[in-house]
């Protein structure tokens, strides 16, 4: 790859130095010189320099005065001081005020000088590459966004009214008129929902954005078992919560956290049960909540244990998505949150979990 | 009154109304503004007025907060009698909070539409008149 030379801008009261600068590195850089700050200026707001150096001595402003002038208008430039003598105090307020890059002493030697500005125009580089790459990534992620919309409108508005159907046909009592057909383009229907709607939390999740509301635990976990329980009436749900503190956390997450779990253990209870129990405990304390979700169902096999976090883990006979857990994991990691599980299989299940009180 | 720019989800949603037997005639509308013409035709009877409407929220030009911001114009005895729902796929928190959040909108239905929760709505805005 060609690039055009790096453009060098050389401030000096001395024009015998601007003429020995020009002579020694016009060959490898573009070069402008001025012979003072206010010069220096004009060439700055007419051309986009990369490197800049200046002589410290110089009458009506140093400098070190030069380059703290320009940190808001012109912050970009990498700059470089050029002194004559050893002043400590220049040197000081060079590097605490002026963003200084390198500080060279006069007379200048010619190799040391190069290295400088090289190293220097790589400095500015990767500043401007890293500007660019954050300014990609924002449209990157702006572009996701209105995926995201987009998904949960386009994507699903019709297979809604796939499931629409399917529901009139029930209440018409035409479900069972063609074999098993209804049932299965139901079940796929279903099936697909769910996916397109756990895609949806994961990616709602993975925005860094976290709000801060306060929760009643009381009432969430009442809601997430009225929209879980309606396929399955059999379970018992035994509720002991208790929250004497305010708990502030972010509403989305928790939300996502109980409900994967919590259906979860409606999920996979055995059919066999016949005293289905889904036991939610929840103590608020001013730091933290405790949560443990107990259930009498299948059970996990110990060797899948340390499986169940990771995305798209599934077993043989699991209805899932292998996406609830993993969700459940990325959405505690992001609220600094903890999770454990115990299992036994066909004994049941407990997941514990702790979460920060943002209170 | 069912508004949905979507002809099948129109078709979907009438049927599941007349199967629920809580209302005894539905008016279709394709948009916001078609249902805006219908109420300025009808202005002067008001037992021609739906008593309630079921209001997308996706729709092309008009979209459903538009629509609810001309509803809000509407005369008050109009309001009183012709109530507010949403009835949408959207599982967007923006839309979500936005219908929560609007006075006039009695409750957001999430498609498919379930006759239970209709009546729900129902039992609870209409059980006196019938």
């Amino acid at each position: 790859m060609t690039r055009s030379p790096v453009k060098v801008l050389y401030i000096d009261d001395e024009e015998n130095n601007l003429l020995a600068f020009k002579a020694s590195f016009r060959r490898q850089y573009e070069i402008y010189t001025a012979n003072s700050a206010a010069e220096g200026l004009k060439v700055l707001e007419n051309l986009p320099v990369e490197v800049i150096i200046a002589d410290q001595k110089m009458p009506h402003m140093t400098g070190v005065e030069f380059f703290k002038s320009i940190t808001d208008t012109y912050p970009d430039p990498v700059r470089i001081l050029l002194t004559g003598y050893t002043d400590i105090s220049a040197l000081a307020d060079a590097i605490n005020h002026g963003d200084i890059y390198r500080y060279i002493t006069k007379p200048w030697n010619d190799l040391e000088l190069h290295n400088s500005i090289k190293n220097a125009h790589e400095a500015y580089r990767s500043k401007i590459d890293l500007r660019n790459k954050v300014r990609e990534l924002e449209k990157t992620n702006d572009e996701l966004n209105r995926f995201i919309y987009s998904i949960s409108h386009e994507l699903r508005a019709p297979l809604v009214s796939v499931i629409g159907i399917v529901n009139l046909v029930k209440m018409e009592g035409l479900y069972h008129s063609s074999g098993e057909y209804w049932e299965l383009i139901e079940s796929c229907s279903n099936k697909l929902d769910y996916y397109i709607q756990k895609t949806l939390q994961y990616y709602k999740n993975n925005k860094n954005t976290s709000d801060k509301s306060e929760i009643n635990f009381k009432k969430l976990v009442d809601e997430i078992i009225d929209l879980y329980s309606y396929t399955d009436r059999d379970t018992q749900f035994n509720l002991h919560i208790n929250q004497p503190n305010p708990f502030v956390g972010d509403a989305f997450r928790l939300e996502v956290i109980l409900g994967n779990l919590i259906s979860n253990a409606i999920k996979y209870q055995k059919d066999t049960e016949e005293h289905k129990i889904v036991d939610i405990t929840i103590d608020v304390n001013p730091f933290s909540a405790e949560i443990a979700i107990t259930d009498n169902g299948l059970g996990i096999l110990n060797e899948h244990l340390e499986k169940i976090f990771t995305q798209f883990f599934k077993t043989k006979n699991n209805k899932g998505s292998g996406l609830g857990l993993f969700i459940v994991k990325e959405a505690l990691n992001k609220m600094n949150g903890k999770i454990s599980v115990k299992s036994s299989l066909n004994q049941g299940t407990t997941f514990k979990i702790t979460i920060p009180n943002a209170n | 009154m069912l508004i949905d720019d979507n002809i099948i989800d129109l078709k979907i949603n009438s049927k599941i109304i007349l199967i629920s037997k809580l209302f005894d005639e539905i008016i279709q509308c394709q948009s916001g503004e078609e249902a805006l013409n219908y109420f300025t035709m009808n202005s002067g009877q008001l037992n021609k007025l739906p008593n309630l409407i079921l209001l997308d929220i996706q729709m092309p030009e008009m979209d459903g907060f538009e629509f609810l911001d001309n509803y809000k114009q509407m005369p008050a005895e109009w309001k009183a009698n012709c109530l507010v729902a949403m009835l949408s796929s959207t599982l967007d928190f923006g839309d979500i909070r936005k219908a929560e959040a609007n006075s006039y909108v009695l409750k957001l239905l999430k498609k498919p539409l379930i006759p239970a929760e209709l009546a729900a709505i129902f039992n609870a805005n209409f059980n006196i008149t019938g």
